[in-house]
């Protein structure tokens, strides 16, 4: 009863925060006046080149994107997962940092580096400074800022299927063939759902990008759509604009459940504790090293460089914190806020979907993986159309919408990082205390929550750094004069000098470093008492 | 009055029968020991009893209480009383033993607080963890993790403790030694023993009575 009682809440606060607003949203695109007409999409069609061209460019970018962030993504997930490759641990982090920060920033970073004044541009020969100039812009730059962001998310997600994988299955195989085959045959085979996950992760977010187009002037359909609302301020025609977003989105989540989730294999170890085994590179063990830190250094390292570079300039730091220390505060309260309630809401849905005690359990996993993909703004657009009421007024001008829209956009992070901690806790240690007589509740706090805790510490910091990274929804959402961190940047780039938007970029960037720190240092404490 | 009654239970998991049709009855103090092949329905069977799956058909008694019928659980696993040793031992990593065995005498409506610490001692010395208390799982060598568990599953006087195949992976000196404190612990505590098998040498050691599932 208590257990039926608080997932049902759990089951009710997301259904309020997450389908409520896209109901909404569809709602205020068809009744015009109080009367059901489809005249806004009418009139949306009737204009349809500048939408059409649109949404021909973010299917292009999003596809280019997937395609070249997959390969490198997976191709590093297996040199840092599944071989002896030297600093491996080091490598995963470094060139895990883009997908902490805002893909904005990145793009900010590459500005700074290539755009013309950049760092490069003082170094390199004068044609090639002017080429690489000029690709920044447009098509090829947000497609290289969205594959160094998102290639990360490929390769974690590689990371974790390997992880997954028997080491049995590939001993088998070794016993009749060499590792190269092993890897081909056996091994890409059982991760490649994970692998084609990640791509549609690829191309969903970047579906949804904002930023990066918009800095880097590329005209794409998730800025048609806010244009509507901020320039226009249209609302019923921002929303339907919103639409085929949603619709794409429910499309490729389609195809995902219908196509990938049968291809899912039971990989869980048989013998826990068991290595993952590696394969020995032999003499590329350094050739791949160098390549791989060379990739990071280009990747990552010279990106930021230059972006601390462009901060070094007098007083551009003490006029980024005269100008956004407010937004820096508020931007730490809200992600702490909105990582902590996704984590309490993230592990009661967890706990649902892994241990399946109610029916809709497949529907609530799914509902939060729409959620993530869908671009913020269409999130921030359905929870205006669901907030923005006389009565609901206290809430719609409060920095609860930020929270809702954290917890909307982010509650699959935590319910999955939840799902896959309860996978490491035995089902029989709770049924061991329920036994012994204690109730639901009390086997939460007791058992699960503690010998889960590094999971879950995890999960709240990776909610926080997503949280303090938020732009598409917080940015259509925040009350006025409370904008948070990211969109302040956004704001102040308008008008703001490069070296004060650089140097808030590198605040931001601090900020998410540190929040990855304190998981490093998290987890090496917490190893040991395992 | 039986400590255990099962009335033609049926389980199935996805449209595959794992327990058919199964009457049985256990009386107070006896010791049943299930024997059978992989996947006959053992483990099913023993976790109908505790609670943590409920039949889709038939009636299950606990000293002579109806706990589940068709399909419901009448009384929940935390409220029937029952002591139970897990396969995995399912012992908790971040407690410490005494804390184990604390944690059960917390939950358990007729223990009284002050009773808890002596209550701890005297378990301690029956399954001669005296010295252990405070040690953790993880510190501690197979043959006490498994002591620990029947602490565990014995502390608070279960007229029922039911053991899923516990000594299947030890080495085969230590198991023996096992059965020995079991059959020691149940001639002083005298409760209604089912034990889970594979083995007919540990079928045939520890129960008075011996049910070949097939």
């Amino acid at each position: 009863m208590q257990r039926r009682l608080t997932l049902l809440l759990a089951v009710l606060a997301l259904a309020v925060v997450g389908l409520l607003p896209l109901v909404a949203m569809v709602v205020t695109s068809v009744f015009v006046s109080g009367k059901l007409t489809l005249a806004i999409y009418t009139k949306l069609l009737s204009n349809p080149l500048q939408y059409w061209i649109a949404l021909g460019h973010s299917l292009t970018l999003a596809t280019l994107s997937a395609v070249c962030a997959t390969p490198l993504g997976v191709a590093l997930g297996l040199l840092f997962g599944k071989t002896d490759l030297p600093f491996r641990r080091t490598l995963t982090v470094l060139l895990g940092i883009p997908l902490l920060l805002p893909p904005y920033v990145l793009a900010i970073c590459w500005f700074n580096l290539l755009a013309s004044g950049g760092l490069l541009a003082q170094g390199a020969p004068v044609q090639l400074a002017g080429l690489l100039s000029h690709a920044l812009y447009g098509l090829p730059g947000c497609w290289w800022v969205m594959v160094s962001a998102l290639a990360p998310a490929v390769m974690i997600l590689t990371l974790v299927s390997l992880h997954a994988i028997d080491p049995r299955l590939e001993e088998a195989g070794r016993l009749v063939a060499r590792w190269p085959v092993v890897l081909y045959r056996i091994t890409l085979p059982l991760v490649l759902p994970g692998i084609l996950f990640g791509g549609l992760l690829v191309f969903l977010l970047t579906l949804g990008e904002v930023g990066v187009p918009v800095f880097l002037r590329y005209p794409v359909y998730a800025v048609e759509t806010l244009t509507q609302f901020s320039a226009f301020y249209d609302f019923g025609a921002a929303t339907a604009a919103a639409m085929p977003l949603l619709l794409v989105t429910l499309l490729m989540l389609t195809l995902e459940r219908r196509f990938l989730r049968a291809k899912v294999y039971n990989l869980r170890p048989s013998t826990p504790g068991r290595r993952m085994l590696r394969v020995p590179l032999g003499r590329w063990r350094i050739p791949a090293f160098l390549s791989v830190s060379l990739l990071g250094a280009v990747m990552v390292v010279l990106p930021i460089a230059a972006l601390v570079v462009a901060s070094l300039s007098p007083f551009a730091y003490w006029e980024a914190w005269r100008q956004a220390a407010s937004s820096l505060g508020r931007s730490l309260v809200l992600a702490a806020t909105g990582a902590t309630l996704l984590m309490l809401l993230g592990f009661f849905c967890g706990y649902l979907i892994r241990t399946r005690t109610m029916r809709l359990w497949r529907a609530l996993d799914t509902l939060t993986l729409l959620l993530f993909t869908l671009p913020g703004t269409v999130i921030g657009m359905g929870l205006i159309a669901l907030w923005n009421r006389p009565g609901t007024a206290f809430v719609y001008a409060s920095a609860a919408m930020v929270i809702l829209a954290y917890l909307a956009q982010y509650i699959a992070l935590t319910s999955r990082i939840t799902v896959a901690t309860l996978f490491n806790v035995p089902q029989s240690l709770e049924e061991a205390a329920q036994i012994a007589g204690a109730p639901w509740l009390a086997r939460i706090r007791h058992i699960v929550v503690p010998v889960g805790l590094p999971g879950l510490v995890g999960g709240w910091l990776i909610g926080f750094i997503f949280c303090m990274r938020d732009l598409g929804a917080s940015m259509l959402v925040y009350p006025p004069g409370q904008e948070t961190l990211s969109v302040r940047i956004l704001t102040l780039m308008a008008n703001g000098t490069p070296s004060l938007i650089s140097a808030l970029c590198v605040m931001l960037v601090a900020v998410a470093l540190s929040a990855l720190g304190l998981l490093g240092l998290f987890f090496r404490t917490a190893a040991p008492r395992r | 009055m039986n400590a255990i009654e099962l009335r033609a239970v049926t389980k199935a998991y996805d449209g595959r029968t794992a327990v058919a049709d199964i009457t049985l009855s256990i009386e107070r103090g006896e010791r049943v020991a299930l024997a059978g092949p992989s996947g006959c329905g053992k483990t099913t069977l023993l976790r109908l009893v505790a609670g943590l799956e409920v039949p889709d058909s038939g009636t299950i008694r606990i000293n002579g209480t109806l706990v589940a019928e068709h399909g419901r659980n009448l009384v929940e696993p935390e409220q029937r009383h029952i002591g139970m040793v897990f396969q995995d031992l399912a012992l908790w990593p971040h407690m410490t033993v005494h804390g184990h065995l604390d944690f059960v005498l917390r939950y358990d409506k007729r223990s009284q607080p002050a009773d808890r610490p002596s209550r701890i001692r005297e378990i301690l010395e029956m399954v001669r963890l005296s010295d252990r208390g405070r040690a953790k799982p993880g510190e501690l060598s197979g043959g006490e993790q498994q002591r620990v568990a029947l602490a565990r599953a014995l502390i608070a006087k279960p007229t029922i403790v039911l053991m899923d195949e516990p000594l299947s992976s030890l080495d085969p000196e230590l198991s023996l030694h096992l059965r020995g404190e079991i059959l020691r612990l149940h001639a002083e505590l005298s409760f209604a023993l089912v034990y889970v098998t594979h083995s007919r040498e540990e079928a045939a050691d520890l129960g008075s009575r011996v049910i070949h599932m097939l």
